[in-house]
């Protein structure tokens, strides 16, 4: 009886442990294989006969990208990009995720519900009006422009994730330094947003990750090197006769190196902003 | 040190009114209480005073000066929450001195004024601390030196104790009212615990519904209630409530009911009329007596002594009433006991209005 039960545990233990390494697999097996890509020869990456470890190892496809295309510059842009997204999105987001969680107006609910319907529309469905409406103002192939783009869609996301963060905050807590002498933003900035801090964090490397890796609007929106993407111009080097595997490979490798930087750095800070986010946002 | 005036002030949310023109006056140095169950508005009515709520109507003056259109922090005022509030990120030291530090006191001064603060609440021991490694007996004490180091015109304490275990609220409770002694600043403290408001208020407004009930002395309040709710809403075990008649007799009046008949002076006995009353008495109230004395009279339900005291429930007519008795009694279930009453502390009620008659 209890010989069968641990015979049933065992099974349902390896059952387990087959699904979670096959997932595993399949997930981290493309960026093992862009790797080991990015390590070999051209030569070596198209043959007959299928070539999983390198039999020779070579830096020259990170060399090539870096000097012998505009990657640098793509990926400086991305940086600019990036940075202004999150920016326009902390300094704003913050703001109305406050007023959102703190204030009861007139279609309060009504409009948080609408950041939820703006998400709803697929990218592709906005990215012509968006189009017309950046060509108007001038804003194309802008870093700028772009950022504003990804904040039109990053932002309801920022709001959504920060005010469940402040709802969770204690409103005794600003009453109490309203009482001591600070006026409701400085109890905000005060008290408020450090209590917020990792939740704070958390969805800002979610936008910043975002904002990093978009494809679609970036490609839409840039027309010239100056404010190109590290997206688009990796997909604008797969020529028509040519596809310079190796270079590509590397250059993917490349552009995770800084979101797993920033992860690496906020990694403790953004789980306990995601999961107190999860259990009390 | 100032007087609190607040005159009928309303508070609406929508179409909903959750206070109903309130007026109180609270004399310098004087402990106000706000009693009541939740719902009744007395947390409302604190925000108000505190400004953390904007008022619909009416008016309040702290120290003879209007402050509704100004800021909390503009209106010298200090409040101990009832989740404590202390600040999680700052230090014990830094949550006491923060208002100080808002109103651009100087570090050294900030200082002194902190370490006197904790020195008075015995929590100088704690002052590099975090709030999170306190207990909540520490927390609280945290709230209160934050609260008194401003040295403000008004404390506001909001349900402060309730946080607390049993034995801790009793000490705590002890300490506020030695705080007021020593400070003598006026407060207004909001609670739902009636001992509380008892032991503290020098003044106890009972609310229910957004009214007041009944603005007094505890003392008053306790036996001479306006109503049936705030009768039975003080005091533990409550009031007794007996429905009878009043009857006219020669020199004054006297209850009547199953099993009950109390013999009351009245100033004019011939303007009462003889009608419906519902008679209120405190369980204390009612004295074991012989047979030829009683004036209550009835059978042994159930006896609970709880050590200093003993409750003893007795089947008077058709109704429940409970004495408190002696320690030692002796009384059995099922015997017949006999009770005096104090005429004068009897309470008699409207039975439709529920309202206090006097007579």
């Amino acid at each position: 009886m209890i010989e069968s039960k641990r015979h049933r545990r065992m099974i349902a233990n390896i059952a387990t442990y087959v699904v979670l390494v096959s997932l595993s697999v399949f997930c981290i097996g493309p960026m093992v294989w862009m790797f080991l890509t990015s390590l070999k020869y051209e030569a070596d990456i198209v043959t007959q006969t299928m070539q999983y470890m390198p039999s020779r190892i070579t830096f020259d496809n990170y060399v090539a990208i870096w000097t012998q295309s505009g990657f640098p510059l793509l990926i400086g842009n991305s940086l600019v990009v990036t940075l202004l997204t999150v920016t326009i999105c902390v300094v704003t987001g913050t703001l109305a995720a406050y007023a959102f969680s703190r204030f009861a107006f007139r279609g309060r609910d009504r409009l948080m519900l609408g950041y939820l319907v703006v998400r709803m529309f697929p990218a592709v469905m906005v990215i012509i009006p968006l189009y017309v409406v950046m060509r108007g103002v001038g804003l194309v192939d802008s870093r700028f422009g772009l950022a504003l783009a990804y904040t039109s869609f990053l932002l309801p996301l920022f709001v959504w994730m920060l005010k469940g963060f402040f709802d969770s905050a204690p409103r005794e807590l600003e009453n109490a330094a309203r009482i001591d002498g600070s006026t409701r933003l400085g109890a905000m900035v005060r008290i408020v947003v450090p209590l917020a801090r990792n939740g704070l964090v958390a969805s800002s490397v979610f936008i910043a990750i975002a904002a990093w890796n978009e494809f679609l609007f970036a490609l839409m929106l840039t027309t010239g090197q100056g404010s190109r993407t590290w997206p688009v111009g990796l997909q604008l080097m797969v020529g028509e006769f040519q596809l310079p595997w190796g270079v590509l490979a590397a250059g993917g490798i490349l552009s995770i190196i800084p979101v797993i930087v920033l992860f690496a750095i906020v990694q403790r800070t953004m789980v306990q902003g995601l999961t107190a986010g999860a259990v009390k946002g | 040190m100032a007087t609190l005036s607040i005159k009928d002030v309303r508070k609406s949310y929508g179409s909903v009114q959750v206070l109903h023109g309130v007026d109180i006056e609270l004399e310098d140095g004087g402990f106000l209480v706000l009693l009541g169950p939740s719902g009744c508005g007395k947390s409302t009515l604190l925000n108000m005073i505190a400004g953390l709520d904007d008022t619909s109507g009416g008016d309040i003056l702290i120290g003879g000066r209007s402050v509704v259109d100004l800021a909390p922090k503009d209106r010298n005022i200090a409040m101990v929450f009832q989740s404590y509030a202390l600040y999680p990120t700052m230090s014990v030291a830094r949550n006491i001195g923060f208002g100080l530090e808002m109103r651009g006191v100087d570090a050294d001064k900030r200082k002194g004024a902190v370490e006197d603060a904790a020195r008075l609440l015995q929590i100088s021991h704690l002052l590099d601390r975090r709030p999170a490694n306190l207990s909540g007996g520490q927390r609280q004490r945290v709230a209160m030196g934050r609260a008194i180091v401003r040295d403000p015109e008004l404390f506001l304490f909001d349900e402060p104790l309730s946080n607390l275990d049993a034995k801790l609220r009793v000490e705590m409770r002890t300490e506020i009212k030695r705080l007021h002694e020593r400070l003598g600043t006026s407060i207004v403290y909001v609670t739902h615990d009636q001992i509380e408001a008892m032991t503290l208020g020098t003044k106890v407004a009972v609310m229910k519904g957004g009214y007041i009930q009944q603005l007094a002395d505890p003392r008053t309040v306790y036996e001479r209630p306006a109503n049936m709710f705030v009768a039975s809403f003080i005091g533990s075990p409550a009031m007794n409530f007996l429905p009878g008649q009043l009857v006219r007799e020669a020199g004054g009046v006297r209850f009547e009911a199953s099993g009950v008949s109390i013999a009351m002076p009245a100033r004019k006995p011939a303007e009462i009329s003889e009608r419906p009353v519902i008679l209120g008495m405190r369980p204390e109230e009612l004295k074991v007596a012989a047979r030829d004395q009683a004036s209550v009279t009835g059978v042994i339900d159930v006896v609970e002594p709880t050590g200093p005291e003993t409750m003893v429930t007795v089947q008077v007519g058709d109704r429940s009433v409970i004495a408190r008795v002696p320690p030692r009694f002796a009384g059995q279930r099922n015997e017949t006991i006999f009770f005096t009453v104090d005429p004068a502390s009897i309470n008699l009620f409207d039975p439709d209005t529920e309202q206090r008659i006097d007579i």
